[in-house]
């Protein structure tokens, strides 16, 4: 087992009160294993990445519970200067906007090499010429005159390689994507996608994908983990949850994407917006929502249910999975 | 970059020429160039009359404006009141100013930037709430109270230091007068720095640097404080024209010798050749201060492009 | 980037915004973070903006503590240079060589200046001066300024270029120099010269602001639409870009409006501002400092007034940009 999280819980001090970002979310990933975080934003999927990743703001975010199991070691409970070596190294994070995500004032080659002198002691410019060689894996053409610009000098697909050649720098174990081609075109977003797919099978990772994209999902990830109002609803294997979602949510996610093959029929939107993380509703927090909410759900929060089917790793946040699967 | 110089030089010529121009017009049209040029008395008619022919005032103010900046141009200020050059006063005043500034200067980058970055890593903490109420006071305080005050304490009360400078104006008299002068910009300094590092601190490189595990140290130093000084140089850049303007006040409370010390005296003497002097110099160092704090900004920040 | 962020940071760096680079100027875009997930969940709708804006500054402010002490203290201000002899009966001019110097007493909390004059009297009679300067320099900067900067904002070329460099050469001009030349040779005794220069020599920063916030404002979507549906020029101008440049001209001109009266006193500190008779703060300190040793209080009270008086002003300008800045909402 390469990572895993148990029951973690974040919270946030907010002027309005404390918003509940995360509560008690659990996954697993595998070496090698690719596993997609699906959810709205305000979900809680990219606050439990920066959790794991140990870059969360505190203040005003605050880890109030739960292990973050990193290759057997608690992340929470190490010391700040041990979590530091981890991060970059053993595990690194790509991010949604590579033109804000990366220093405008220093050459792409620095920023690249920085991660050679910092983890691994390289003179300046033993860690330049491993930049370049990193960009030229990435596919950057006339790698050693680019490492030279800045960020700004980049197309927008071009910087998001170069965000993966950062991440990829150390050949980190896990590498955590946050919505890693949402701001691309959508061209572009194939070829870095398919880059990042690749790449990973190469170096033999694990990736945490976070994305509200079901298409990018279904090509690249094995598992898949659907996100509510800071809990994880339905855990399931790829193929299972798009044949049969065993909640309403993921159940409504699925229909509202635009098919071919249904042409011609109404698209379903789910009714009503996400909740506030200040005022999550009592009970199963997507009962005002849910076409198939009763008062239990009102009331009793649904714990995961296993779903039982041959594959043991399922699970689903629904009182009635049952009557979900069964359409 | 050469021909953006070049374009920022020929924009410079008009404000040079409007600024002088309304200075000299000021000083003209509302004093009498040759008053005290007789000494203590009033000239008489006969020799006024002499004088004005002599200096040119017998023509109309534009050509007076133009025969003068003929003459700057080729290194005559003319004379002060005195009978001294205006260049004589220039070469002894402008080294003391120009030492004053530089102290100033140098407390606006040790202290003021020192006190920006650390409140501004640690906002909302009580040293962040002290250290703000503070500069607010230092900017409300006008420079000459502040001057007076800080004179009354360290020169009179415990005497820390002369309440006078002397004439030569070594450094070392100049540190208190410096602080003084510096005391607003400080206040700027600080918490423009401060806004600065704490805007910047959220942003989403700074969290790519902490991703990347980087120490603490190595994130401040070469990710935040290069990104967030930016504006601060370029602010510290054109306040040196500000300064050297702005110490006729404190030049005055401590009785230096210094630019505003002269200028004083020729305004009080009505004497047009150094009051225009010296404010042309200024007016010069003020321009070229600024262009080249826009010229550093490039150097900085490599998103701008001239154009 | 031009001449022109210099003056925004000196601007910036009162109030306490900003210190980014403003990237639109070169042409970089900044794309904002993609929103919402598959469900869509849009943030809060487009809302009126203008109204919001200073219904919520009102009831951001209102909360405040640091605005309703510098209210209450510019209240304070404002009714005793209304009526002095509310809380100090003699005249300032009344004084009595005799008691030159002489520390506090009954009846005279403050003690009595180099002339023998009350300090308390003169203390409470000074604030007339610096209100009066204070209020009159602002509202004509404020006209002007914005008057003259909003149109070269919005009409643009050879306008905007003339008024450009006319703004530039003032601004070259050191103000307390510019103060001693013009003012060193005007005998009139009233409050009238020291306004007319501030005013002159002010109005190029709030044309600055006013001038760049029109232009900012001219690109908004709505004002586009405006044109675009046959807005005449006037009409643009007035009900749609003026009231929406006006919030940050508003925050200048208050945070300006202490910087002027300290500006009043430091010209009469040099003798150039009011002339004694007049009673202004600027003079009671400068006419202290000679013999400071001996008689302290001649100085500090004044200068304790002059302090106070700034201080308010410009917390109540930081309180207002608080309130009117969307960016730190």
């Amino acid at each position: 087992m390469l990572l895993d999280v148990r029951d973690l819980h974040v919270e946030f001090r907010t002027r309005d009160g404390v918003a509940r970002a995360v509560n008690g979310v659990s996954y697993r990933v595998d070496a090698g294993e690719t596993l997609a975080v699906l959810g709205e934003s305000g979900s809680g999927k990219s606050v439990t990445a920066q959790a794991v990743m140990g870059i969360l703001d505190t203040p005003p975010g605050r880890i109030t519970g739960g292990e973050v199991l990193f290759r057997g070691r608690d992340l929470l409970k190490l010391k700040e200067d041990e979590r530091r070596r981890v991060r970059g190294a053993e595990m690194a994070m790509i991010f949604q906007d590579a033109l804000s995500s990366l220093n405008p004032v220093l050459p792409v080659g620095d920023q690249l090499g920085e991660m050679f002198v910092v983890h691994r002691g390289m003179s300046r410019k033993d860690a330049r010429a491993r930049a370049v060689e990193l960009m030229d894996r990435v596919r950057i053409p006339a790698a050693r005159e680019r490492a030279k610009q800045y960020p700004h000098q980049f197309s927008g697909g071009m910087r998001q390689r170069i965000m993966i050649a950062m991440a990829l720098a150390l050949e980190p174990a896990l590498i955590i994507a946050d919505e890693p081609t949402t701001a691309l075109d959508v061209t572009v977003q194939a070829q870095v996608m398919d880059l990042l797919a690749e790449l990973r099978r190469e170096y033999r990772m694990g990736l945490i994908l976070i994305t509200h994209d079901l298409g990018v999902v279904a090509d690249v990830a094995d598992r898949i983990a659907v996100m509510y109002a800071g809990r994880i609803v339905e855990s399931a294997p790829v193929h299972d949850l798009y044949g049969a979602p065993a909640h309403p949510y993921t159940r409504g996610l699925l229909d509202s994407v635009p098919r071919l093959d249904l042409k011609g029929r109404e698209l379903h939107a789910i009714k009503g917006l996400p909740p506030g993380l200040t005022h999550i509703p009592p009970g199963c927090a997507f009962h005002p929502r849910c076409p198939m909410a009763r008062d239990v759900c009102r009331t009793d929060v649904p714990p995961l249910y296993g779903v039982a089917e041959p594959d043991a790793a399922r699970g689903s946040a629904c009182h009635f999975w049952r009557e979900c699967l069964d359409g | 970059m050469g021909r953006y110089v070049v374009r920022r030089l020929v924009q410079m010529v008009p404000v040079f020429v409007g600024a002088t121009l309304l200075i000299f017009l000021m000083v003209n049209v509302m004093g009498d160039p040759i008053a005290g040029l007789c000494g203590e008395r009033r000239c008489d008619p006969a020799t006024a009359a002499r004088l004005r022919a002599e200096f040119g005032l017998d023509r109309p103010v534009w050509q007076q404006y133009l025969t003068y900046m003929g003459n700057v141009f080729t290194g005559d200020f003319g004379t002060a009141f005195n009978g001294q050059e205006v260049t004589e006063l220039m070469a002894t005043a402008f080294p003391v100013t120009l030492r004053l500034t530089l102290i100033a200067i140098l407390f606006e980058i040790v202290v003021g930037v020192t006190l920006g970055v650390v409140t501004g890593l640690r906002r909302g903490r009580p040293v962040d709430t002290g250290v703000l109420l503070l500069t607010l006071v230092v900017i409300s305080v006008p420079t000459f109270v502040t001057g007076l005050l800080l004179q009354l304490l360290l020169g009179v009360k415990w005497g820390w230091i002369r309440p006078s400078v002397s004439t030569e104006a070594p450094f070392a008299e100049l540190i208190l007068p410096g602080l003084v002068l510096a005391s607003v910009s400080l206040a700027y300094v600080t918490r423009l720095t401060r806004t600065s590092i704490a805007e910047n601190r959220r942003s989403d490189y700074v969290r790519t640097a902490i991703a990347k595990g980087l120490p603490r140290h190595r994130v401040v130093t070469r990710h935040l404080l290069r990104n967030s000084l930016i504006p601060v140089v370029t602010f510290i850049g054109a306040d040196v024209g500000f300064l050297m303007g702005g110490a006729i006040v404190t030049e005055r409370i401590f009785n230096i010798h210094g630019v505003g010390y002269q200028l004083y005296q020729g305004i009080l003497r009505q004497n047009t050749q150094t009051v225009v002097g010296f404010v042309t110099v200024l007016v010069l160092v003020f321009l070229v201060a600024n262009l080249v704090v826009d010229l550093l900004y490039a150097v900085l920040d490599p998103r701008i492009r001239y154009v | 980037m031009s001449e022109q962020h210099y003056e925004s940071e000196r601007v910036v760096a009162v109030t306490g915004v900003g210190g980014t680079v403003d990237l639109g100027a070169d042409g970089t875009e900044r794309p904002g973070k993609a929103p919402g997930g598959p469900g869509g969940p849009g943030g809060p709708g487009p809302r009126d903006r203008p109204r919001s804006l200073w219904s919520d500054a009102w009831r951001d402010l209102r909360r405040n503590p640091v605005f309703i002490v510098s209210g209450l203290v510019i209240c304070f201000l404002v009714l005793i240079s209304l009526w002095p002899s509310a809380i100090a009966s003699g005249s300032p001019l009344a004084c009595d060589l005799a008691k030159a110097q002489e520390g506090p007493r009954p009846g005279h909390p403050f003690g009595f200046d180099g002339q023998g004059c009350d300090v308390y009297t003169r203390t409470v009679h000074g604030a007339r001066t610096s209100v009066t300067v204070g209020v009159l320099a602002t509202l004509g900067v404020a006209v002007l300024g914005s008057v003259l900067g909003a149109l070269a904002g919005f009409l643009g070329g050879v306008w905007d270029a003339v008024l450009s460099r006319i703004t530039d050469v003032f601004f070259a001009i050191p103000v307390v120099l510019g103060g001693l030349v013009l003012l060193s040779v005007i005998t009139s005794n009233t409050v009238w010269p020291v306004i007319g220069f501030i005013v002159l020599l002010g109005w190029p920063q709030i044309s600055r602001i006013a001038r760049g916030s029109v232009i900012t404002v001219q690109q908004n979507d709505y004002v586009q639409a405006a044109r675009a549906l046959g807005a005449s020029r006037t009409r643009l101008l007035l009900r749609h870009i003026a009231p929406n440049a006006v919030a940050p001209v508003i925050v200048v001109a208050t945070i300006a409006l202490g910087t002027y009266i300290a500006l009043e006193a430091t010209l009469s500190y040099l003798g150039v501002g009011l002339k004694p008779p007049s009673v202004s703060w600027g003079i009671d300190i400068s006419a202290a400092s000679p013999y400071v040793r001996n008689a302290p209080h001649a100085l500090l009270w004044p200068s304790g007034a002059l302090a106070v008086t700034v201080l308010a002003f410009i917390m109540l300008g930081d309180a207002v940009r608080d309130a009117l800045d969307p960016k730190l909402r």
